[in-house]
This record gives structure tokens, sequence and C-alpha cells, in this order.
């Protein structure tokens, strides 16, 4: 074996690894820092094929939003939306870009008040509670078309929701208590007769009932306005490049690598005060993103609240936490044994240590909850009478159910992936180990299998969020409780409650209903139909030139109040 | 050059049964998995009735032939159907951009682990017996053996975490530093693999007639290691290489996963878990095709490389 060709071979490898690394050098150079600005102006150059053009952009702005935008770019994380169709939208993820790009009558502020957007006014409201009339603006057009919108807009677009060809799984619950709407849905009408359109600027809307928590429905997407003349052009990919009415719009969506969206200058409720918003797709880490300057905004996960908590942390200053609109809880198939004895529900409910489970497992990201609604949602009771951990009477209570003691198997269903159970779930069952002395099954179930189960009643306890689709208490109770309710998965019935949820949906004093709720929500816990566990809570990181981004709890058009000042 | 038309005619007509058997199991598989596309996408918001409702406003109640032939009839119209995850998006508005990523993600570890694990694999052979080749080729394996979900948390800790050298994840095509280290993670086990096959060639025929010939003839050792030996250890590297092409665009779930890039591997995991049917035929019927292709084309290459070879023979 001769030593030349050994050398030869050495040679060509040798060349080749120093090709690689040059090629790595020249690919690191020419992107410059980790800053946007640098990250932009190398995805602008790829595209040209000029990548070494960008290699001059100091890594000193990584410490800085690019300020070549007039009025500043924020730069948040974010997800692909699954879709911009506001009438299809069903997914917060989608939400949160449609509520930016697009309008409707009414819309949330960020006290999750109903203000009004395209509507001049709040609407009035007839006697009877059941014919809303919005007047419209006169100054609001369509971003890329300057067309004017006009009563006539916002019928087709609602009638467009409810049509059957559309195929939207919220028009029923966001458009259904509109008269007609549910025929239309259903394929048995061509429009919806109680939606009328008096003059371009009066548009009125029937209601089936008087019900207060209509108007909050309509600040859900589906009610929203789209531009006809665009959808008749381009049935299949008008989101692509959406015609909306709102804050910012839609200027570029790489898939898995950005959304970035400008402001609209003609804007109707005051032009936004950034220029840009930029939300990174990439995934990973956020918060080292935050750290390294990458992003001004960072959700903070379980595994580093701690190091955020501490008040020597220089993060600590840019560290805020608000409760958003989602209880997590247990619940009890109220129709099936054991848990059709309500002394057994709530023996299962009190064995549970809540505060152990926030501040051990949770490191109290989360508070523990004491009612259904929670904090935030119009209508939360802070002294609501929750179900207290008391493992001695949880025992008794054992004894004294129609089991007396003896119970059946018990099963506990929890969706997901992956054979472990979370540990929230495992401490619980442990809980009920130590303080019950019932070993209960626990079983995994796909999240596609899980909650058409859940609805056929298949389960006899399992857990789950609820995070509310509008502020208003009757999104959680009516919902969740009323006997007749689709959605009353725990199959829970008491007249009593019944009672109070039907007059409180109609009842025109605000004071009053929100104490019908409260009344029923004190006895939906005392039957203890849930356990609740948790609420959720927010918990961010903002760059302090960010102003004006409180966290709102729900999803919100929250970026036309923010600035950025430096 | 006889026959390359008619082998290629034949070939795909024997393909066509295998197609049916493929798409037959899977989408029958699909309907029998538990839930539907639109509970899953929905969550526990919408009302039964309204499952009901869009389930039977997509025919997802007919009988499950019905929907079978319905779909196919659409693929061979070059439509590959509606996305329910990605609500009413069509299917290939979402894959093929996806797939065009992966490609993209894998063109560099395809180039690196073949001009790299060849010379590697041909100084193995050559120092055979030598404490070289055992020592290179057990560090090769242990690399190799790293579970990709080890090895990319760990090099996102170095490099990112650490050294803050690379960005941890992300994806901003392959003119960025971003794909530095998936780049690394996919080319690594892969090396070992082509160095290995690599070497087992040169050595098989290293003791061949015609090299002794070769030698004897007093050619350069050079040119008996590359025109005599290498040409004709490369018939299984030729299969291995184009062979990969086809594979190029199928993405790595895991390296997609935990480097965020928005390709196919991600796309097929997450549509598989949304129970989204369309989708999950139309990634099936492509990876199958790409199979088919990549076996003929190997067929056809080894034609080219080894001239006793004939496509009719067998």
């Amino acid at each position: 074996m001769s030593n030349k060709l050994l050398a030869g071979l050495a040679g060509a490898v040798g060349v080749l690894v120093i090709g690689i690394i040059v090629l790595a050098v020249a690919i690191v150079a020419s992107s410059g820092g980790s800053s946007s600005s640098a990250k932009s102006a190398s995805k602008q150059n790829t595209s040209s094929g000029t990548p070494s053009a960008a290699s001059s952009s100091s890594a000193n702005s990584a410490k800085a939003p690019s300020s070549n935008v007039k009025g500043g770019e924020l730069r948040v994380p974010g997800d692909d939306p699954l879709t911009l169709d506001p009438a299809l939208a069903f997914d917060t993820t989608s939400a949160e870009y449609i509520v930016e790009i697009f309008g409707g009558l009414v819309q949330l502020d960020k006290s999750l008040k109903v203000i009004p957007d395209i509507a001049k006014d709040l609407p009035t409201i007839s006697a009877d509670g059941k014919a809303y009339t919005f007047k419209l603006r006169d100054d609001v057009v369509f971003q890329n078309s300057n067309r004017r919108v006009t009563a006539q807009d916002f019928k087709y677009s609602m009638e467009r929701a409810a049509s059957p060809d559309t195929g939207s799984s919220t028009a029923d619950q966001y458009l259904g208590d509109i008269v007609g709407a549910k025929d239309m849905i259903r394929g048995k009408a061509t429009s919806i007769s109680g939606i009328k359109v008096i003059d371009d600027q009066t548009l009125e809307i029937d209601i089936d009932q008087p019900k207060p928590y209509f108007l909050s429905k309509l600040t859900f997407p589906t009610a929203y306005v789209v531009d006809k003349s665009q959808i008749d052009a381009d049935k299949r990919n008008w989101t692509r490049h959406p015609n909306g009415t709102g804050p910012f719009k839609l200027k570029e969506w790489k898939i898995g690598e950005s959304v970035t969206l400008t402001a609209n200058d003609r804007y109707h409720l005051g032009v936004p005060q950034i220029g840009q918003i930029t939300y990174d797709l990439a995934g990973g880490s956020s918060l080292t993103q935050y750290e390294n300057g990458e992003i001004d905004i960072s959700g903070v996960g379980i595994n580093d609240i701690e190091r955020i908590r501490d008040k020597n942390e220089p993060l600590n200053k840019e560290y805020v936490s608000k409760p958003s609109l989602t209880t997590f809880y247990i619940g009890f198939n109220t129709k099936q044994a054991p848990f059709d004895d309500p002394k057994v529900r709530r023996a299962f409910a009190e064995a549970i240590d809540k505060q152990q489970l926030v501040d051990v497992i949770l490191k109290d990201v989360v508070p523990a909850a004491n009612g259904i609604l929670p904090p935030g949602m119009p209508g939360f009771n802070k002294d609501v009478k929750g179900i207290p951990f008391d493992a001695n009477d949880a025992k008794q209570l054992l004894q004294q159910s129609k089991y007396q003691g003896k119970l059946p198997a018990i099963t506990f269903t929890t969706s997901g992936q992956g054979a472990n159970v979370g540990p929230v779930d495992e401490a619980i069952l442990q809980m009920w180990k130590d303080n019950l002395g019932v070993t209960v099954e626990v079983q995994q179930v796909e999240t596609a299998t899980f909650f058409s189960d859940v609805k056929k009643g298949a389960y006899m306890m399992w857990d789950a969020g609820w995070a509310a689709d509008y502020p208003d208490p009757e999104n959680f109770l009516d919902l969740n409780f009323y006997s007749q309710s689709n959605g009353n998965d725990v199959k829970y019935s008491n007249p009593q409650v019944d009672n109070l949820l039907v007059q409180a949906r109609t009842e025109q004093d605000q004071t009053k209903r929100y104490q019908e709720y409260q009344q029923a929500e004190q006895m939906i816990l005392d039957d203890a139909a849930w356990a609740p566990l948790f609420y959720e809570q927010d918990n961010l990181l903002v760059k302090p030139y960010v102003k004006g981004y409180d966290v709102p709890g729900m999803i919100i058009p929250i970026y036309r109040y923010v600035s950025i000042q430096k | 050059m006889t026959g390359v038309f008619p082998f290629i005619v034949r070939r795909l007509l024997a393909a066509i049964p295998v197609v049916l058997l493929v798409t037959i199991a899977t989408f029958w598989l699909g309907r029998c998995a538990p839930g539907d596309p639109i509970t899953a996408r929905t969550g526990g918001k919408a009302s039964p009735e309204t499952v009901a409702r869009l389930k039977h406003q997509l025919h997802l109640d007919d009988n499950v032939a019905v929907q079978y032939v319905r779909y196919m009839s659409e693929v061979v119209h070059g439509d590959f159907g509606t996305s329910q995850r990605h609500v009413n998006q069509s299917v290939s508005s979402i894959i093929f951009p996806k797939m065009w990523i992966s490609l993209q993600e894998n063109i560099y570890p395809f180039i690196l682990t073949f001009t790299i694990g060849m010379p590697i694999g041909i100084y193995l052979a050559m120092r055979r017996g030598h404490w070289q080749d055992p020592s290179v080729t057990a560090l090769l394996l242990i690399l190799s053996a790293i579970p990709v979900v080890i090895l990319i948390p760990t090099l996102q800790v170095l490099f990112a975490a650490k050294w803050k050298l690379l960005p941890v994840a992300g994806w901003h095509g392959i003119f960025s530093r971003y794909i530095i280290l998936p780049t690394a993670v996919l080319t690594v086990p892969g090396l070992a693999g082509v160095a290995r096959l690599m070497r087992i060639s040169m050595i098989q025929v290293m003791d061949d007639d015609f090299v002794r010939t070769a030698r004897a003839k007093g050619l350069q050792e050079r040119i008996v290691v590359l025109r005599h030996m290498v040409r004709n250890a490369m018939l299984p590297m030729a299969t291995a290489i184009v062979s990969s092409l086809f594979f190029l665009f199928i993405g790595s779930f895991f390296v997609e996963s935990l480097f965020g890039i928005p390709g196919i591997g991600a796309e097929s995991i997450a549509t598989i878990n949304g129970r989204d049917y369309d989708e999950i035929m139309a990634i099936t019927i492509i990876s199958t095709v790409a199979f088919i292709v990549a076996n003929m084309a190997v067929d056809i290459a080894y034609t080219f490389i080894d001239p006793r070879i004939r496509l009719d023979a067998g």
C-alpha cells in the first residue's frame, strides 16, 4: 500500500473538510448577528440569490429591533395559523392573526368590554331585547381595495359563514341565536331571515330570545366582515392575501418561518403606533430568543419560572403574569356509577390538595381554582365557596355514599400521546390513593378520540380545560351544565340550576344576571359536577420598551394599543 | 441498451397492484382508527350535531369503498383532496411547499454523507488490518448509534445555549446559519453506513484477479485504486445514492420537530394525529410511488455502471 495514495486521499478529505468549513463560515458571516434585521436581510438576499450582501449588518443590532420601519417593528413568537378565514377559524392560533387583520361590528377592548368596531356605537336594542340595530361608520374601507364597508357586506359575510358550502364549525355557536341562522346552517334556507339590511349604513339583527350575551358573540371571528369580490375571484386561496378591515394587513406569510403584518394606515379606530409585527414561527425556545434579543415578548415555561421570579434576576423586571380565562378541572360522569352519587364526587374532589398540586408540581405558574368561572371573567365571584381539601371528610363522604365505601373499579381518562401520564395527573392519582385508599386506573386516549368519547359519555372521569370563547358566564355555566346543553359532558342535571340558567339567559339587569350565575355556580360546585383544579395564567416577559401590551387574557386585537418607545 | 423503455413500462405496470394495495390498506386503516378529522380539528368545542352535519357535508359518512373510489379518482385527476386540519385548504397547497422545505433540509446531508463517507470508506479499506480501521469504524458507529432525540438537544445545549455559536432552532432557508445543526445531525448517522458500505465493497474487489493484473501491469497504485477498485466497488454505492435521491423530500420527524423545521416529516405525524384522511393518503401515495421509482432507477443505474447486468435478465 503506497503512502502516496494515502496522502492523496487524506489530501482530498482535507480539501473537502476545509471547503465545508469555508462554506459554513461564509453562511455564518452572510447572516451577520442573530438580530432580526440581519435575519430578514439574509432572507431577502436569499431570495435574490446574493447571500453575501448582508455581511455588513453588525452583531450589535441584535439588542434592538430594526428601526427602519416607521413606528418600529415588534417581534413576537407565533405558530402557523391553520386558516385565515374568519368563518372557519376555531382555534386560538388562527384567531390571534384574524383579529388583527379583520374586524366586525364590535370588538373586545383590553378590559374585555364589548366596544364598537365598524359599528358607530353599540347597537340600539328593541324593548323586547330581540332586535339589534347597528349604525355603521362611513369611513371604514377594505384594506387593499378602497371599497367602503356597508351593511350588505355584513349580511353577506354572516350568511357565508352559515352556508353549508363554507363548512364552518363555529357558525352554529356564534350565529345560531340569529333568527333563521340555524335553518341556513342546516341547508333549509339560502339566507338568514334575521339579518336585515335597512340601508347602506344600517343593519338589523333579530335574535330568537332576548340574550344579553349575544353581542359578545359577535366579537368572535365568525361574525367578521370579509370582502365578497375577493372571495368570488379566488375562492380557494383568497386567505393567502386577505382583504380585511383590521388594524394590520398581512404583508407576508412564509409557512413555518414568519408572518409579517404591517399597520393599516387607514384604520378607523386610530392608526396603530407600531409599523410592523413579525411573528417568528420557528419554534424552539422562545425564552432563549428573548434573552438573545431576537424577540420582544416571550412566554415563560414551568422550567424557567423560578429563575424569572427571583427578584435578583434582571429579567424579573420584565415579567408579567395575568390570568387567562381558562379553568382546568376533573369532570365526573354524573350518570354513571359511582359518580352518580354527589357524595362520591365530592369525596374525590375533597381528596385533592389543589394548593399542593399548584405549589409543588406546577411551581405556582397557575393559581389553584376555587370556582368554575375564572378570574377576569365578568361575574367572577371571589367569594365562591369552593371544594376544600379535606381528607377526613372525603373518607367519611365515601362511607356515607350509597356505595358505602365499596366502589366499583374506577378509570380516569386523560388525553394525549406518549406512554407517560403527566405529573399533575400522577399527583392526583396518588392523592386519591393516600387520602381515600382508592386505586384508580388511568387510560390515555388520543385527542382525536378523547373529545368524541367524552361527548358520548364513554368515560367515568377525565381531566380537561375550558377556555372562554367570549367573556360571559353563559359560555361557562350554561354551555357546560344546562341539562339540555350539547356541551354538558358531565350529564349534569339539576332543575334548580336549569331554572337559574334559563332566567339568567334573558335577564336584562346585568347585576342581577351575574348574581343568578353565581348562585348557579355555587350549586354546581356543591354538587361537585366538576372538581376545579386550577386556572390558566399567562406568564410572559415583555421588553421594557414595549408599551401598552397588557396581557388581555383572551384573544383581542391587542397590538393596536402597543407602541415601541426607547 | 436494449429494453430500458419496455423495462420501465413493465415495472410500472407491476407497480399498480402495489400502489392499490398500499392505498387500500392505508385508507381502510385510517377509517378504522377511532376519531375523525372534524372532531380532531374542533376539539371539544363543536356540538355532536355540528360534527355530524360537517361529516355529512364532506361525505365522510358514506361507505368506505365509495369514499376510496371517489378519492382515488380525484388523485388520478391530479387533485390530492382537501385538508381538514388546515381547514379546507387543498392538500397540494400544504404538502408540496413542505416537501420542498424537507428537500432543502436534506440536500446538504445528502451531499456531505457521500462525499465524506466514501473517502473514509476507501481509506478504511486501505488500512485494513491496521489500527485505524477498527478505531475509525468504531467511532463512526458510536456516532451513528446516538439517538437523534439525544443528539439534537445535546447539540442545542452546547452550540446554542452554552457557546452561543449557532441558533437553537428555526427555519430560514439553506443559506442561513440555522441549517448548520440540522445538517450535522442528518449527516452523522449516514456517514457510518456509507463508509462501511464503501469499505466492504472495496475489500471485496481488493483481492480480485483484475486488481492483481492491474498491479502486475505496473500501474500506479493510485490508478489501480481509483480506476479499477473504486469503479468496481461503486455498484452497491450507486444503489445507495440513487435510492436516497428519491427520499430527499421525505423529512425526518425528530429533526424537524426539534429544530422547528416546517417540513413534511413533522407534518406527517401531525396529520395522522389530526386524522386528516386526504392528507394522510396523499403522503402515503407519494412515498409509495417514490419508493417504486427509486427501486426502478437503481436497476437502471446498474446497467450503466456494470455493462454485464442486463435489464431483461430476471
